[in-house]
């Protein structure tokens, strides 16, 4: 009796013998290629309960990015965010214009840049009303004290607050006489040759020398080009070329232009630096070495010079490609998520940017008092961040000073 | 359908097929960028925005004034200076690799590349921790009461150390691949004929290896040309080269037109320099060097 084996088996069998010809191999191949164009003409329309979930992208600091609040956003509202990131303001407002709005959802901003946004079409009005957490947001962060979140012609808001700080100068008071350090002048004063540093920013650059220019020439209460309040960011032919000159003079004093914090940190700590604009970060973090024992240096924080410093209040703001309103929805969520007391205290503290949120009494004193946060009325005296007037007459004013 | 099938089957077709798609690869992200910087070089630009306005203003900018045709000659003495020092250095070191690494020829030249496992900016780091005012260099001076070197500060030196440190495991592997295929025997040859080594090294290695040479020379010329990121973590105040400018007009600037401009002069500075090293090779006397001579003999 011969052994028979189950019919199911034998089929199996058979196919699997059955030789691959070519016809067989094109055939199948075919098949797989209409199948995998099928799904993917059609995949969108039909999606599991896992792929529906809503998905935001934000374009910002990469600071920013702290990895636990998004961990517990996305556990909340069910949904997924993702981050791409930008070094400076031009740069995001490149990304943009390059169709970054169909990539982004949202971006951050800061200084005079969301309202450039928003007249350029690339941003969309944030909803106020949506963002129950601005409460607890300092007047001083708000309108009708702070004007650059809504529209300039128009009631529209451009974007919703989120850190802010200046760009003052940290200065070594044991090496720093007292009376030198309140002024804009100290980056160009030669008594402290080869031991002053600037950053590689040169819209910053070029905006600090036009503050000491422009308070020297008596220009500042002048009638500007733009027929606006003075702005170091909008600056004539004439106080342009004063810049250059004093930048170019300044080459002579400075160790080098930092491009990373961690460099001018080290830097200041060996005291090989006594003076350089900076966000107050390394101020803050020597600050906590002292109060703890651990450095004797003495340092200062200026963040308002005589002549008039530049400060910044960043914001979240919402792209114009956002069109789904579920979406949008989400992106308010977000905003009011990160504007909570309590995520406010994580930025603070492993972030070190000073809240926009009043949250004085979640955080040490020596907190409140390195984030400035019983000064926040400082702001108003601050020219705020800003795209140069003409980018194009910088980068040629930027270019002599570094080739001269 | 037979005669398509033949040609299915040709050598031809199947060259083709293989080389399609790196051609296409090519096509869509080397030289269609290409083209757009090239037309972007005639366009201008307008607060961040281009405008198709075409000229040739970008072109009088980069070659016209003086600012940007000291940062090209900045970048061309760079380069030059980094390539003869990386060559100097590379040749005993790829020679001696060659002629007497034996079996351990490959692990050798393994770890010239060594610096290579990390990314450039870590690279670029490190040498700051070397050289800067804080550097171990300099707190060894001090720390011996001598005063700091300046030279190592911040300046246009320390971005030529820190390139030619970049750059020389090109040139080494260059020179050492075409070392691999040297005959030796041939100076030992000159030797016996009365030759002294350095006339040999002069008129036999170098010559029969100079294909080699060539290659590593573009291969360190060529991106130290274009640095960006070492002049700007090394160079200090003085030290922006042209890459740096370039970098600058793409980014914070957004002066994309006269970027682009920059970017087809350095392009074609390049490629001059590809022609003209291209131009000094003998495919007859290098390529396979002394086998190739042997056997024509």
């Amino acid at each position: 009796m011969k052994n028979r084996k189950p019919a199911t088996c034998k089929s199996k069998e058979t196919i699997l013998e059955k030789p691959v010809t070519r016809r067989s191999f094109l055939k199948k191949s075919a098949t797989g290629a209409a199948a995998a164009f099928g799904a993917s003409c059609f995949g969108p329309f039909v999606r599991t309960s896992k792929a529906a979930k809503l998905e935001i992208r934000w374009l910002g600091w990469e600071h920013y990015n702290v990895k636990k609040l998004t961990a517990a956003f996305e556990k909340q509202y069910n949904c997924k965010v993702s981050a791409g990131f930008f070094d400076g303001n031009s740069e995001c407002y490149n990304k943009l214009r390059a169709g970054g709005v169909k990539d982004f959802d949202m971006f951050m901003a800061d200084g005079f840049w969301p309202r450039l946004y928003a007249k350029q079409g690339l941003s969309q009005p944030t909803d106020y009303t949506k963002l129950s957490n601005l409460k607890y947001v300092f007047p001083d962060f708000l309108p009708p004290n702070y004007m650059l979140l809504q529209e300039e012609k128009g009631s529209n808001m451009v974007a919703a607050p989120n850190c802010w700080g200046g760009y003052g100068f940290t200065v070594n008071m044991d090496k720093i006489a007292p009376e030198d350090s309140e002024s804009v002048y100290l980056l160009f004063n030669e008594k402290y040759k080869g031991h002053l540093s600037t950053s590689a920013r040169f819209e910053e650059n070029i905006a600090l020398a036009g503050i000491l220019v422009c308070y020297r020439m008596g220009t500042m209460n002048k009638p500007r080009p733009d027929g606006k309040p003075f702005n170091p960011y909008v600056l004539t032919d004439a106080e342009l070329a004063e810049c250059k000159k004093l930048l170019i003079k300044q080459k002579g004093l400075l160790v080098t232009r930092w491009n990373d914090e961690d460099t001018l940190e080290r830097l200041l700590r060996a005291q090989v630096v006594w003076a350089s604009p900076e966000w107050s970060g390394i101020y803050r973090r020597i600050r906590f070495d002292q109060l703890d024992g651990k450095t004797k240096l003495n340092m200062k924080h200026v963040l308002k010079p005589k002549e008039g410093g530049l400060g910044w209040v960043d914001t979240w703001g919402i792209t114009s490609g956002v069109k789904d309103s579920e979406k949008l929805e989400l992106c308010h969520k977000w905003i009011n998520f990160r504007l909570k007391p309590e995520n406010m205290v994580i930025i603070a503290k492993e972030i070190g940017w000073a809240p926009t949120v009043d949250v004085r009494k979640m955080l040490p004193k020596r907190y409140v008092e390195t984030l400035f946060l019983n000064q926040t009325s400082a702001i108003k005296g601050l020219y705020q961040f800003d795209a140069p007037s003409s980018p194009e007459k910088w980068e040629r004013i930027w270019s002599e000073v570094e080739a001269a | 359908m037979v005669a398509f099938w033949k040609i299915r089957r040709s050598q031809g077709f199947r060259a083709a097929l293989l080389t399609l798609p790196p051609a296409l690869f090519i096509i869509f992200f080397m030289i269609l960028p290409l083209i757009t910087i090239i037309v972007y070089s005639f366009w201008r630009t307008e607060n961040y925005t281009m405008i198709p306005d075409w000229n040739l203003n970008n072109y009088a900018t980069v070659l016209g004034q003086k600012t940007y045709l000291t940062f090209l000659w900045r970048s061309f003495i760079m380069a030059v200076c980094v390539t003869a020092i990386s060559l100097v250095y590379s040749y005993p070191v790829a020679y001696f690799i060659a002629k007497r690494g034996g079996r351990y020829r490959l692990i050798l030249v393994l770890l010239t590349a060594a610096p290579f496992f990390t990314g450039i900016i870590l690279r670029v780091t490190a040498m700051q921790q070397i050289l800067g005012p804080i550097g171990l260099i300099n707190m060894a001076m001090m720390h011996l009461g001598l005063e700091p070197i300046k030279i190592f500060m911040y300046t246009p030196f320390a971005t030529g150390i820190g390139l030619v440190y970049l750059w020389i495991p090109f040139m080494v592997l260059a020179i050492y691949l075409s070392l691999l295929n040297f005959n030796f025997d041939l100076l030992e040859v000159a030797n016996v004929n009365g030759a002294k080594p350095w006339r040999a090294f002069l008129e036999i290695t170098w010559p029969l290896n100079w294909m080699g040479t060539a290659i590593g020379i573009a291969l360190v010329f060529i991106p130290t040309f274009a640095a960006a990121i070492t002049p700007r973590f090394l160079g200090g105040v003085n030290g922006a080269l042209f890459g740096n400018i370039l970098e600058h007009e793409f980014g914070a600037t957004g002066t994309w037109a006269l970027g682009s401009a920059m970017g087809v002069v350095m392009f074609l500075i390049c490629l001059l320099v590809i022609v003209a090293v291209w131009k000094t090779i003998n495919l007859k006397r290098s390529g396979y060097t002394g086998s190739l001579i042997g056997e024509q003999e």
